[in-house]
């Protein structure tokens, strides 16, 4: 009984452990990070109730923000453990009937995320006591706690109609988070409890109407797109296949309008809303370029880094097949880069959303900023990949990427920003910056050609 | 044509092949045999061009693998024992896209002829990600035999597969003028479609052999295989 639950709560923490074993020096500084942001959290809140300022939070927008967090992770969760599961795949074709299988499944999503809520919640309070603040509220941690369940719950079923060929299944769903914007209170998400354990539970009984079918039907119908292509596009054909069926487009569309439109709000708003009144002038001119820049980093990571790394790490147990095949390695990573164009298209909403609070005038800047980051996030990601191909995909790695990254731009927006004001050759300058940049991007590509290639000894 | 010389393989502190020299011969089907670890895969994996090696040289074709790697790539099939492909395409996909890399003329044509053959062309729309290990086994196998190459290397090749398709595959492996060398633990397969059999034990080779002559003193491929075994674990 509860076979594949305990399947998967053993592979997450087998991954885990052996991970921590692999490089215990990256995870011991992970975890340290992770109670760090959970003591920043604290340290937030303690700040925001007991000096003035003009953030006016309330315990419904905490809930409903840690509501939706569990709401997109449990949905994730459920996509990569039953939609997505290599393990499960051929199961879940058949016609067996699989409300076991997903019902353990929603089991193991369950537990998991109910296990980091409270290691999170927990250490989140104790940080709390430590600043004096009062934390004893049983009632309210309890609504909490019911809140996650109903988050869970319907983060699942979000997983498992949308991936279905009856997408109307989503409709309670639906109607239960217009419910919830509507009243705004916590209480109400709790009392809909039954409703998300129904509609789960329905949703369960109706999951042998499987993604796969669809993806299979749509598979014969994309079959005279099928042909032979030269090199390279076939490299770049079946590296954007991958991303378009791994539906990581439109999460790199909603991202990029997501960034541009908080990043955007913040540049107008962002001081006011951080700052204590009596401290504005210090700081204002400093924060709005800041957000702007936190907004193009996020773009940048998660629209460059992560899928440049992945181009390579993703090849973990297929790397025999562009091993053995007789092309070059420039082709071969040529063909991978290319892939990166599409990416970037998915950062148009940034700019789309950004230009309205930023304005015209400023928006030739930001574009630039954001080609020359999203370059420089390539030139750093491809080299990384490319030494760890093979080896499996690493959010570590993606971290301290994104670290390096932050670093490099941080110096050189600094820089940029200085030599552009009131330049009368701006222009050119831009130019030829990308220019060069795209030269080292270029050397880049060649170097990690190189790095590729199997060592002989030099008798061979 | 595959010609190995003084091959050696360490992963870390352990010697997967030590000093191992042999050639492959046109026209022939040599099995490699040994038990796990022994450095069968290792071997092929090597002869193909996917892993490097400490020292030693390995030609094909008269084109050095660490030298000329295109070229000698070019000449080779591989099946590898456990062939992971990209989940996420189907089966027709991922063949078009490999003989696109290898651009192959008439693609289509010897693809339909091949997946007939072996009884996985109704699946070829199906996700990769989908497949069964002899599905799996039956794409990887399409891929390895389409461009006609001179020498083929298949590790484990009926490991996975219905009778029906071990039998069409073993008589394709009979039938063909290449060179053919296939790892494998399989004694049925060694006696039914291999001309000479090496035996490695602990990275090295411990004998090679005609198939027929084996037989012949043995009477089956099992028994000289754990006699010739014994006999060197003694020595």
């Amino acid at each position: 009984m509860f076979d594949t639950t305990k399947i998967i709560l053993k592979n997450n923490s087998r991954d885990i452990f052996s991970k921590i074993k692999e490089s215990p020096i990256l995870y011991g500084f992970f975890s340290f990070l992770m109670i760090i942001s959970i003591l920043v959290f604290a340290f937030l809140t303690y700040f925001i109730l007991t000096f003035e300022t003009k953030i006016n939070i309330k315990i419904e927008d905490v809930f409903f923000m840690v509501v939706f967090s569990f709401f997109v992770k449990s949905a994730y969760d459920f996509y990569r453990y039953y939609i997505n599961s290599q393990e499960l795949k051929y199961a879940l074709s058949t016609h067996i009937d699989q409300k076991k299988t997903v019902s353990e499944v929603f089991l193991s999503v369950f537990t998991t995320n109910l296990f980091v809520w409270f290691v999170f919640s927990i250490l989140y309070l104790v940080f709390l006591s430590a600043f004096k603040i009062d934390v004893y509220d049983p009632v309210l941690y309890l609504i909490f706690n019911l809140g996650i369940i109903v988050s869970i719950c319907l983060g699942c079923t979000i997983s498992i109609n949308f991936f279905s060929p009856k997408r109307i299944r989503l409709i309670p769903t639906i109607i239960l988070i217009l419910f919830y914007l509507i009243t705004r209170d916590p209480l109400y998400v709790v009392l809909t409890l039954p409703v998300a354990i129904l509609h789960i539970i329905w949703s369960i009984k109706n999951s042998i109407n499987s993604y796969q079918y669809i993806r299979r039907k749509e598979r014969t119908r994309d079959r005279n797109q099928i042909k032979i292509r030269s090199r390279i596009k076939a490299i770049f054909n079946r590296e954007i296949t991958i991303l378009w069926r791994d539906r990581l487009i439109f999460s790199f569309i909603f991202t990029s309008a997501g960034a541009g439109f908080g990043s955007g709000y913040l540049y107008l708003y962002g001081d006011e809303i951080f700052i204590p009144e009596s401290l504005q002038n210090f700081y204002g001119d400093f924060l709005p370029s800041l957000f702007i820049f936190m907004g193009v980093m996020i773009v940048v990571t998660y629209t460059s880094v992560f899928p440049a790394l992945n181009l390579f790490l993703n090849e973990e147990k297929t790397l025999w097949i562009i091993r053995h095949i007789p092309i070059k390695n420039d082709t071969l990573i040529y063909g991978k880069t290319s892939a990166l164009i599409l990416c970037f298209i998915t950062s148009i909403p940034f700019i789309a959303y950004i230009s309205i609070f930023i304005g015209i005038e400023h928006i030739f800047f930001v574009i630039w900023f954001l080609i020359f980051s999203y370059i420089a996030g390539a030139i750093i990601s491809i080299p990384l990949g490319v030494k760890y191909v093979g080896k499996k995909s690493d959010i570590m790695l993606l971290y301290s990427v994104t670290m390096i990254l932050f670093v490099v731009l941080g110096i050189f927006s600094t820089i940029s920003t200085m030599i552009l004001q009131n330049n009368p050759y701006a222009l050119p300058i831009m130019l030829f910056i990308i220019f060069v940049e795209l030269f080292v991007l270029f050397i880049c590509l060649k170097i990690s050609s190189k790095m590729l290639e199997l060592k002989y000894p030099s008798t061979a | 044509m595959i010609t190995v010389k003084n091959l050696v393989k360490r992963y870390g502190k352990i010697t997967a092949l030590d000093d191992v020299s042999l050639n492959f011969d046109n026209s022939k089907v040599t099995a490699i045999m040994g038990e796990n670890g022994a450095g069968k895969s290792t071997l092929l994996k090597i002869c193909a061009g996917i892993l490097p090696f400490d020292s030693g040289s390995v030609t094909v074709e008269d084109f050095s693998i660490a030298k000329n790697p295109i070229k000698a790539r070019e000449q080779i099939g591989y099946l590898p024992e456990m062939p992971e492909m990209y989940n996420q395409i189907t089966g027709r996909e991922f063949l078009f896209y490999i003989a696109s890399l290898r651009k192959l003329k008439n693609a289509e044509k010897k693809i339909n002829q091949i997946t007939n053959t072996i009884g996985i062309n109704n699946f070829l729309d199906y996700e990769i990600g989908t497949y069964s290990k002899g599905m799996k086994q039956k794409i990887s196998i399409t891929t390895s035999i389409m461009h006609n190459p001179k020498n083929l290397l298949l590790d484990e090749p009926v490991y996975g597969l219905d009778p029906l398709t071990s039998r069409k595959i073993q008589d394709f492996i009979k039938s063909k003028k290449q060179t053919t060398v296939i790892a494998t633990h399989s004694t049925q397969l060694v006696e039914s479609v291999a001309d000479y059999v090496y035996i490695i034990m602990h990275g090295r080779i411990i004998i090679y052999e005609d198939v027929s002559k084996l037989i012949k003193e043995y009477g089956n491929i099992e028994d000289a295989y754990f006699h010739i075994k014994d006999e060197k674990e003694n020595v």
